[in-house]
């Protein structure tokens, strides 16, 4: 009798990778593993941040948060913004999944055009990957905040949020257990933003290795399949 | 390519070190400033090897296998694997039935995720001190704990010895209670052979890559014993669409990492019990109490410090804490604090924002949470009179390095005029809850 089943996220179930996809992703992983990149926290800090700085760029934001899955993100871009337990927010196109969660977070669905849009949301796919400004240039600067969700990439739910409000992301970061803030106290032990602090906390941190895999093909996302 | 290959090896420890100088007084460092470093996870041609067959599957498949493998080992019923442990703490109390406003009972000194899981169910956790000999939930302290709200037990196998689980089963029994194991740092540690993880009603377990079982980055596993609470574990996930999903890439690592496993076992438990022997001759300083049956697995090695004994017990414990850091820090052993401040102490707790407008807190009828620290006195005081050695045990380090940490213990505790005179040249010492709280 088997005793596990694995956890599939409703409504968006992993795709099985392509067969023409397998160079791509083993390409990605193999310069990854060869880079030293396995260690988490502050060890591998630098992947994560190379990723921030890659989304900052094709989004044009100031600030960028990494989520160890498309829910982390959607999560942090609410919270960023104090749209909390019993807030109602307004979500175009808002999948069964953003239901549900924001239904768990305590969080009212509205389709009042009057109330702000929650956030704007990108999946971004190998096959969109080539032509990824394209796909985010109508989806700039409409809200506040931008998710992108590199999940389907295939290396594991990976996801962002891109703002340009520093206070949304300080709040999203705080969100994060070892998030930006807890990694200063951590060190300095003294409270980087006293006047912004958790309240729930999240392991939302996103793995150094996937992070490092997804920066990889974003940066190479141009240069076709590998040869 | 980079490499975490350590080129330098050590020289043999030699016992006439102890009769040098003090390293913080300009002698020779007992573990030279360019030879500190220490790795792990180790990766070898397995993990690649694994990698590749793994990519070639579905990501379902892979962490079925791994998910399938670790259960096996770990001897639970039911497993769930996930993106962290804070999620698989989470996972384990929805499984056993938390709903929002119950109470769950955890102790003060933990990491601070084994309480934000509990406020991730929607839960109002309930913090118990510890033991002070063992620094495990108290259990003599737990029934006075216990309200009509209590619906969970979550005890802690702190640094990875495991918690009082015979007198915590008892309790749990006695009042109608779920027991959740927080395993996060107990991987293979065990109770008359049961492995931590399969012992409780369910259990969470981190599996990040500074855990003694490592997958690539970040990772963790809920288990359950029964399996309507691992089905209600997964119909929870379906009805809130939370995406807890483990990377493939981390359970790749896991499935060849698993069977190394064993070994770094035995190198920890061989690496502590030379140091808990050689502490043992010291007046200073004392290695960990491991109760009869419980075997321990160090993730951490948390080392009690001896006034009385070296002769220093007039003097303030925080301020001979302090002083004994510097010196072992100076001499290249990274003795220190892990956890300052008792996990009630913290920020989140202290203000219950919670979700948002002080949810799930606002669910309890209670005025005093009981968050205050002074409720925590043996958690303090272990705070002021112990230091922590981290991952420099963690790894499956070699004999010359073990001796070498053992022997700046030594070297320290032939000199407790030096610690004297140090603690009085500061008195700005602070106690280590006075500060901002610090997570690590």
């Amino acid at each position: 009798m088997a005793h596990t089943t694995i956890i599939t996220a409703p409504e968006k179930v992993t795709p099985v990778i392509k067969k023409e996809q397998y160079f791509s992703l083993s390409f990605v992983l193999s310069r990854v593993l060869n880079s030293g990149v396995i260690m988490s926290i502050e060890k591998n800090e630098s992947e994560l941040k190379g990723l921030e700085k890659s989304i900052g760029k094709l989004t044009q934001s100031k600030y960028v948060s990494l989520f160890n899955s498309y829910t982390g993100a959607v999560h942090a871009a609410l919270w960023g913004q104090d749209i909390v337990h019993g807030s109602l927010t307004r979500l175009e196109e808002a999948s069964e999944q953003d239901q549900r969660f924001a239904s768990w977070l305590g969080i009212g669905l509205v389709t009042d055009s009057d109330v702000q849009q929650g956030f704007d949301k990108v999946t971004v796919t190998w096959d969109s990957l080539p032509r990824i400004e394209q796909e985010l240039q109508p989806k700039l600067h409409k809200s506040p905040v931008l998710v992108l969700d590199f999940t389907e990439l295939g290396f594991g739910p990976c996801a962002s949020i891109s703002v340009n409000d520093e206070s949304i992301w300080t709040k999203a970061e705080r969100l994060k257990i070892f998030g930006a803030f807890d990694l200063k106290t951590m060190w300095t032990q003294e409270e980087a933003e006293p006047d912004i602090q958790p309240g729930a906390q999240f392991n939302y941190r996103l793995s150094p290795l996937v992070a490092a895999c997804v920066k990889l093909s974003l940066l190479r996302r141009n240069s076709g399949y590998e040869n | 390519m980079k490499t975490d290959f350590i080129r330098k090896p050590l020289s043999l420890p030699s016992e006439a070190w102890i009769n040098e100088q003090l390293a913080y007084y300009g002698g020779p460092a007992v573990i030279p400033e360019d030879s500190r470093k220490t790795t792990f996870p180790s990766i070898t041609k397995e993990d690649i090897v694994q990698m590749l067959v793994s990519i070639q599957q579905s990501p379902e498949e892979v962490i079925h296998e791994f998910t399938e493998k670790y259960r096996s080992y770990v001897g639970a019923n039911y497993a769930i694997a996930t993106a962290s442990g804070t999620s698989s703490l989470h996972l384990a109390l929805v499984g056993v039935g938390v709903q929002p406003g119950d109470e769950v009972i955890v102790p003060a000194f933990t990491f601070i995720a084994t309480a934000q899981a509990v406020v991730a169910a929607k839960a109002i956790p309930v913090f118990v001190d510890i033991d002070p000999l063992t620094y495990n939930l108290n259990p003599a302290l737990v029934e006075q704990a216990i309200t009509a709200r209590t619906k969970v037990i979550m005890p802690v196998h702190v640094h990875g010895l495991p918690a009082d689980l015979a007198q915590l089963r008892a309790l749990a029994d006695k009042h109608k209670l779920r027991l959740v194991e927080d395993a996060s740092h107990a991987h293979s540690a065990s109770i008359g052979g049961q492995l931590c993880g399969s012992i409780g009603d369910g259990a969470g377990q981190s599996l990040m890559a500074d855990k003694n079982f490592p997958v690539g980055g970040e990772g963790g596993i809920a288990f359950f014993k029964e399996r309507e609470n691992y089905e209600r574990a997964l119909s929870f996930l379906q009805e809130t669409g939370i995406d807890y999903r483990m990377s493939w890439i981390a359970a790749a690592f896991g499935i060849s990492q698993l069977d190394r496993l064993p070994y770094y076992d035995a190198i920890r438990a061989r690496n502590a019990s030379y140091l808990t022997n050689i502490l043992a001759q010291t007046k200073l300083f004392k290695g960990p109490h491991v109760p009869e049956g419980h075997k321990h697995s160090y993730n951490m090695y948390r080392i009690k410090l001896d006034l009385e004994a070296a002769g220093l017990g007039d003097l303030p414990d925080y301020q001979v804490k302090e002083a004994i850091q510097e010196l072992a820090s100076s001499e290249g052993v990274f003795a220190r604090e892990w956890q300052n401040v008792p996990i009630p102490g913290h920020l989140p707790f202290q203000n219950r924002k919670g979700f948002g407008r002080g949810y799930p807190f606002t669910l309890s009828e209670r005025k005093d949470f009981g968050y205050h620290i002074d409720r925590f006195p043996a958690t303090l005081s272990m705070l002021r009179s112990t230091l922590t050695i981290c991952r420099e045990l963690r790894s499956p380090i070699e004999y010359e390095r073990i001796a070498a940490y053992a022997l700046a213990f030594q070297k320290i505790d032939a000199n407790p005029a030096i610690i004297r005179e140090l603690v009085l040249q500061n008195t700005a010492a602070k106690k280590s809850y006075e500060r901002d709280a610090r997570l690590g």
